[in-house]
């Protein structure tokens, strides 16, 4: 009983030193953040262009808002290096936001009204970048969006722009490959349940509905889904010849695994979703080969920026690059672009990417920006042929790649 | 398909019932609902990918795996569940093994980077095609292990000192302490072969995907709680039983009725039911749901 008592006293004694160290620590941090950032923009203002950034570099899907992060980083030390714009040094503001809507948006209220950048590029998925997308138009600072492919966002107002191409014009695309270069009769579907699934989803739909082919009911899955034998046990028994799969690297190689563990005959099509080396190919093993996606990059393009890319970003980070990466570098390479040609204040740099023509970026030749900022360039088909990604189609159809505007 | 429903849905049970036996058996004894140990599923699969690319050979790998996990389970037991653990307050530890959890994932992310590692391993088994039913190379693995890691525990439960000791413990902590059980090696015990159970999941899982990154354990961190407490907190063959009954609903209702309702909401559904009819759980006898 008395060792109880005097352990509880030495207990209290203890939390109360935690307490009091923790309060210190807290404080101390509070007033070294504060003063490095004050001393900071006095004395870089005048030399420094601020961009800001965001990813999911922590959390379910820090491999991707890794990849972005790395690139926009490799792109602003190369600006950097060879001399800036005009005299003036790239600074990138980087943020996480874990995949969390909540944190986009208190990140976008930091770089609005604290960091003083001049223009933002999303390196995160649609969801983020939605909820982010409407306080930087109200402060009417520039956003584009690297890889997030949610219609809705440039729909947002005039400063928000779209790098990739939306997911209804990549659905469309996906469809009309299913029909004229797969032969497709009846497709199944087998899409993950959000955002990027449901747009894709749906301008796969809309065009084969236009081209008269056969479209089951889609099948569905979530986030972070690992056993999808029940589900393809019974897209087997459906009929179909070709599976158009909507999907992340992690969710798609396991479906790619499992549908040669099952023994399915059936040609996969999947979407930039899988366009990743490490994260896709790897996983998947010999059993991606024949497999068809349309994605933003074209790894084959003998255009020199692609190249340079592919080699600095391997060279940098000793892994190859993937299509988030290339989105990520395009989306701030269009921005810095727009700050060479048009100044560097925020109403510039909208103007400078609104008037983007025929850029020759990393992810093809950006043909323009629509009337809301939605990004016409052509999709890319490739096919996995010997564990690599392998040029396969281009889908150049205007009527397919430009964007509905409604 | 129904046939291969069946086998998918055991598989997907079998999987389950060893993380979820490594939670019920630490709760069974210490009352602590142990978010750490999806940590230890984790920390299996990355020794075992480690253990694997040095020697290419699975037995090591998984040996690599049980043991780093069981001695990190005796490690979070003596130093921290035991000393923060208190009768009065569950709660305590309930955070101290989310705060680990999240440590650990962290920790994952930094050494071994967020990208997937591959666990190429080649499986003992080959594909076997009985009638119109598929049975997978790693479906076969995972159900032989768990079938023989199923039959261990039995054994050890039943048939040894230290087992019986678990038992006893499991009833009845100060009886046990007053009848001479030595229950600080009962925790070890405990910990460490629920540890090492987790791991070995955790390895079966990344060879079955060929994929081991960071958040793995994310899924499996809050779906055991809802299969452990389906199968009446502490019991294990109510955990193996609980396990089974979700991977054949997963399978189930992925195969049949289709995605309207995500999978993994199927395990937390079926545990309102059950605490709405049967609180105690479903397979719980009496004196084991103190």
């Amino acid at each position: 009983m008395l060792l109880k008592k005097r352990f509880k006293r030495g207990w209290q004694k203890v939390k109360k030193l935690v307490l009091v160290v923790a309060t210190l620590f807290v404080m101390a941090l509070l007033i070294t953040g504060c003063a490095s950032k004050g001393g900071n923009q006095a004395q870089t203002q005048a030399k420094t262009i601020k961009i800001g950034f965001f990813a999911p570099e922590t959390g379910s899907e820090a491999a991707d808002g890794t990849s972005a992060y790395n690139s926009a980083k490799l792109l602003i030390d190369q600006v950097n290096s060879s001399g800036g714009i005009n005299g003036a040094q790239l600074e990138l503001v980087n943020y996480d936001d874990q995949l969390d809507t909540k944190q986009a948006v208190s990140i976008a209220q930091k770089l609005t009204t604290k960091d003083g950048v001049v223009a933002v590029v999303s390196g995160s998925y649609s969801g983020p970048t939605r909820a982010a997308a409407p306080i930087f138009q109200q402060a009417k600072i520039p956003m584009i969006a690297g890889y997030a492919v949610h219609p809705d966002i440039p729909r947002t107002g005039d400063y928000i722009f779209q790098q990739s191409f939306s997911g209804v014009v990549e659905g469309a695309a996906a469809a009309q490959v299913a029909k004229d270069k797969l032969n497709a009769k009846n497709v199944a579907i087998l899409a993950i349940n959000n955002d990027f699934g449901k747009t894709l989803v749906q301008g796969f739909q809309q065009q084969a509905a236009k081209l008269g082919l056969k479209v089951q009911d889609p099948n569905w899955f979530n986030f972070g889904d690992t056993e999808f034998t029940p589900v393809l046990t019974k897209i087997k028994d459906s009929g179909a010849d070709v599976v158009f799969v909507p999907a992340y690297a992690a969710e798609g190689s396991q479906i790619i695994r499992r549908i040669h563990d099952l023994g399915l005959k059936i040609q996969p099509l999947g979407t930039e979703g899988l366009d990743s080396t490490t994260q896709f190919l790897e996983v998947a093993g010999q059993y991606a080969d024949g497999l068809v996606i349309v994605t933003n990059l074209n790894r084959d393009s003998d255009q020199q920026v692609v190249k340079d890319y592919v080699k600095a970003y391997k060279d940098k980070y000793g892994h190859d690059p993937d299509m988030v990466g290339a989105s990520t570098y395009d989306g701030l390479y269009v921005v810095i672009n727009a700050i060479k040609k048009n100044g560097a204040t925020p109403d510039q740099i909208r103007n400078g990417i609104a008037a983007t023509k025929n850029f020759q970026a990393v992810t093809g030749v950006i043909q323009g920006y629509d009337a809301i900022n939605q990004v016409i360039k052509p999709v890319q088909v490739q096919q996995v042929k010997n564990g690599v990604f392998k040029y396969f189609a281009e889908i150049t159809d205007p009527a397919i790649i430009t964007p509905p505007t409604k | 398909m129904f046939l291969q429903q069946l086998v998918n849905g055991i598989t997907i049970g079998s999987l389950y019932s060893l993380v979820a036996l490594g939670l019920t058996m630490v709760y069974g004894i210490m009352r602590v609902l142990d978010i750490a140990n999806a940590g230890a599923y984790v920390l299996g699969a990355y020794l075992g990918v480690w253990g694997y690319t040095h020697t290419h050979s699975l037995p090591v790998a998984l040996l690599a795996g049980v043991i780093g996990a069981a001695l990190v389970g005796y490690l979070f037991q003596r130093l921290i569940y035991t000393p923060v653990n208190r009768p009065d307050d569950p709660i305590v530890p309930l955070i101290a093994s989310i705060g680990l959890f999240i440590v650990m994932e962290d920790l994952f992310r930094l050494i071994a980077g967020p990208w997937t590692l591959t666990f190429p391993a080649r499986l003992p088994f080959q594909r076997l095609a009985l009638g119109g039913v598929i049975v997978t190379g790693s479906q076969l693995t995972i159900l032989a292990t768990a079938a023989v890691l199923f039959l261990l525990l039995w054994l050890v439960l039943n048939k040894t000192k230290i087992g019986l000791g678990w038992q006893a413990t499991a009833q009845d902590t100060e009886t046990s302490m007053a009848m001479g059980i030595n229950t600080r090696a009962v925790l070890a015990f405990a910990f460490g072969m629920g540890y090492a159970f987790s791991a070995i999941a955790g390895i079966l899982v990344a060879v079955h995907h060929n994929a081991v990154f960071p958040t793995m354990g994310d899924i499996p961190s809050y779906k055991m709680l809802a299969i452990v407490v389906l199968g009446g907190l502490g019991n294990p063959l109510g955990a193996i039983l609980a396990s089974m009954l979700i991977g054949l609903l997963e399978a189930f209702v992925g195969g049949y009725v289709g995605s309207s309702i995500p999978t993994d909401a199927l395990a937390f559904m079926a545990l309102i039911v059950i605490l709405l009819v049967r609180p105690q759980g479903l397979f719980t006898s009496g004196g084991a749901a103190k």
